[in-house]
């Protein structure tokens, strides 16, 4: 199927160098380089990994980044914590990008990781925060980092503090796509609303969102992020990949929902097809059929273990 | 290698970035702002049905493995092989390994290529994420030679050695970056610190083979059209390539 015109994912990004007669392109977000390793992995999947052997999985069915971590949300939320030292392992074993989380706050954990040479940094609110007033000062990085949003003030916070690519909180480890859709369509709506404003009014709404003007003028500009934004949290079926696409997101991530699913293997291809094939409703019934149980889904309320990690990061 | 064709003169010439995963929608951007005498078309490639109506292909950046696998999983795989023997093709980044005849430090079981180019690279040959760079690039053949193109490299391939056979149309350097760029993880070359080395094929940048285009950066993530003006030009319409 040819898509003629762009979809709100297929939208562009402003080129971050500003060259070339007449350009009217201000100055870049985020350096180049950190935002255009994210620009590579749009329409596809990252998927959680804890060890070199699903980190293979991943890689051969198609995964376009791994995220190394101790433990799946699912197996966070059952067991608390979470603190990743398989991390080299995995960057051996593989030879696509290898992402890794630090708590949010926590910017010695983040030293850490970019000395082991890790391609990319989740301050995320998966693993318990380590402050509960600051996030990272990501400009201080070499290594680019991306970061959870519920919705645009969110997200234009971290972009402000660094954050190279942008994804959506949902809810971790429910195999429930509910809050990333909430998210997702928070984020959008807003970029809708902002983008019709003149500037007395974004100057008032840049105010009421808690958002930096700057950004926000930018993103208004654009009609979208002026980052690569993903989807994550909940993700679970090929469906609700391509759920989030035609959202507007660039690509997803899949934590629990593949290593908790009946066949992983087979699920992560499926999910990876999706991305690729999201207004294809055909391709997606054929990909949908037989690849194993999905991950339960949890219900989202006051009773889910662990609690509601989204609300974590301020 | 088969005879390449350009495109038939009486009708719109299409390009088409291939859309399986990466940063096909930049190129796609880059290709409609361009402003030429023949007028082209710009769609995106996903299927076999898409790829018969294309007359040059853009190989994006992205990661070879999953275009690799998308490719397969879609039918597309020996169609796009095909495609590349005949027509003008060009490879950035993810799509210059993909383009390349042969590979070092693929992944684990090794992986699929479309072949094309008579070249081996290395994947990943700078290391990760924190060893891209950018670096300004004189680069042979564009408008406005005097102004450096900027290059921007991130997790790039380094090309290991050009492979040509007589047989073959010739490779042509187009850049070079200067060899105090190269990776320092590798076995050193005796090279010339200052300045770029005509010996080392590791400081190759950019490359023409017949109709095919290579560069191991993004020319898709500036606002400097030249290199795109310059394949369509130069690879896909010209008729004395």
């Amino acid at each position: 199927m040819t898509t003629p015109i762009a979809t709100p994912n297929g939208s562009p990004l402003p080129p971050p160098v500003a060259h070339g007669v007449g350009n009217s392109i201000g100055t870049p977000v985020v350096a180049p380089v950190k935002s255009g390793l994210a620009q590579m992995l749009k329409g596809g999947v990252i998927m959680d990994v804890v060890n070199a052997e699903q980190a293979r999985i991943a890689e051969e069915a198609g995964a376009c980044a791994v995220m190394a971590l101790e433990r799946v949300p699912a197996d966070i939320r059952a067991q608390g914590g979470s603190d990743p030292h398989m991390i080299k392992e995995i960057v051996n074993a593989v030879t696509i990008p290898v992402m890794a989380k630090v708590r949010i706050g926590h910017f010695v954990e983040a030293q850490i990781l970019q000395a082991i040479g890790i391609d990319y940094i989740d301050e995320s609110e998966v693993l318990t925060p380590a402050d509960e007033e600051h996030h990272i000062n990501k400009h201080a990085y070499k290594v680019p980092f991306v970061c959870g949003a519920r919705n645009l003030g969110e997200a234009l916070r971290r972009i402000s503090e660094g954050a190279a690519f942008i994804r959506t909180k949902g809810e971790a480890g429910t195999g429930n796509v509910v809050e990333a859709v909430r998210h997702q369509r928070s984020v959008m709506s807003e970029i809708r609303k902002a983008s019709v404003m003149n500037e007395e009014e974004l100057y008032a709404y840049a105010k009421d969102i808690q958002a930096p003007f700057h950004l926000l003028k930018e993103t208004a500009r654009l009609k979208r992020l002026p980052v690569v934004n993903f989807a994550a949290g909940g993700i679970a079926t090929p469906a609700d990949a391509a759920l989030m696409m035609q959202l507007g997101c660039d690509g997803v991530f899949v934590g629990s929902g593949i290593f908790h699913s009946g066949d992983p293997a087979k699920r992560a291809k499926a999910v990876v097809q999706a991305v690729t094939h999201y207004n294809n409703p055909k391709i997606l019934a054929e990909i949908s059929e037989d690849i194993g149980e999905a991950m339960v889904g949890l219900s989202i309320d006051d009773k889910l273990k662990g609690g509601r990690l989204a609300n974590r990061g301020w | 290698m088969a005879m390449q064709q350009g495109p038939a003169l009486d009708k719109d010439v299409v390009i088409a970035p291939v859309a399986l995963q990466g940063a096909f929608a930049e190129h796609q951007v880059m290709l409609k702002k361009l402003s030429l005498k023949r007028k082209i078309c710009v769609v995106l490639v996903r299927s076999e049905e898409d790829l018969a109506k294309c007359d040059a292909l853009i190989l994006p950046g992205g990661e070879s493995t999953t275009i690799a696998l998308l490719a397969r999983l879609a039918g597309l795989l020996e169609p796009l092989r095909e495609f590349t023997k005949i027509k003008p093709v060009w490879g950035t980044c993810a799509g210059a390994i993909l383009l390349a005849q042969e590979i070092q430090n693929p992944k684990k079981g090794g992986q699929e290529l479309l072949g094309g180019i008579s070249i081996t690279v290395e994947r990943n040959g700078w290391g990760s994420q924190v060893e891209s760079f950018e670096a300004a690039l004189e680069v042979e053949g564009l408008r406005d030679a005097d102004r450096a193109f900027h290059g921007v490299f991130i997790r790039a391939p380094v090309v290991c050695s050009l492979n040509a056979k007589p047989s073959e149309p010739p490779i042509h350097v187009i850049a070079r970056i200067s060899a105090g760029l190269l990776p320092k993880t590798q076995t050193v070359v005796p090279h010339d610190e200052d300045d770029t080395d005509p010996t080392d094929a590791r400081t190759i940048v950019a490359l023409r083979q017949g109709r095919h285009l290579l560069t191991t950066f993004h020319p898709e993530l500036t606002a400097d059209h030249r290199i795109h003006e310059y394949f369509v030009s130069e690879c896909v319409l010209s008729t004395c390539a």
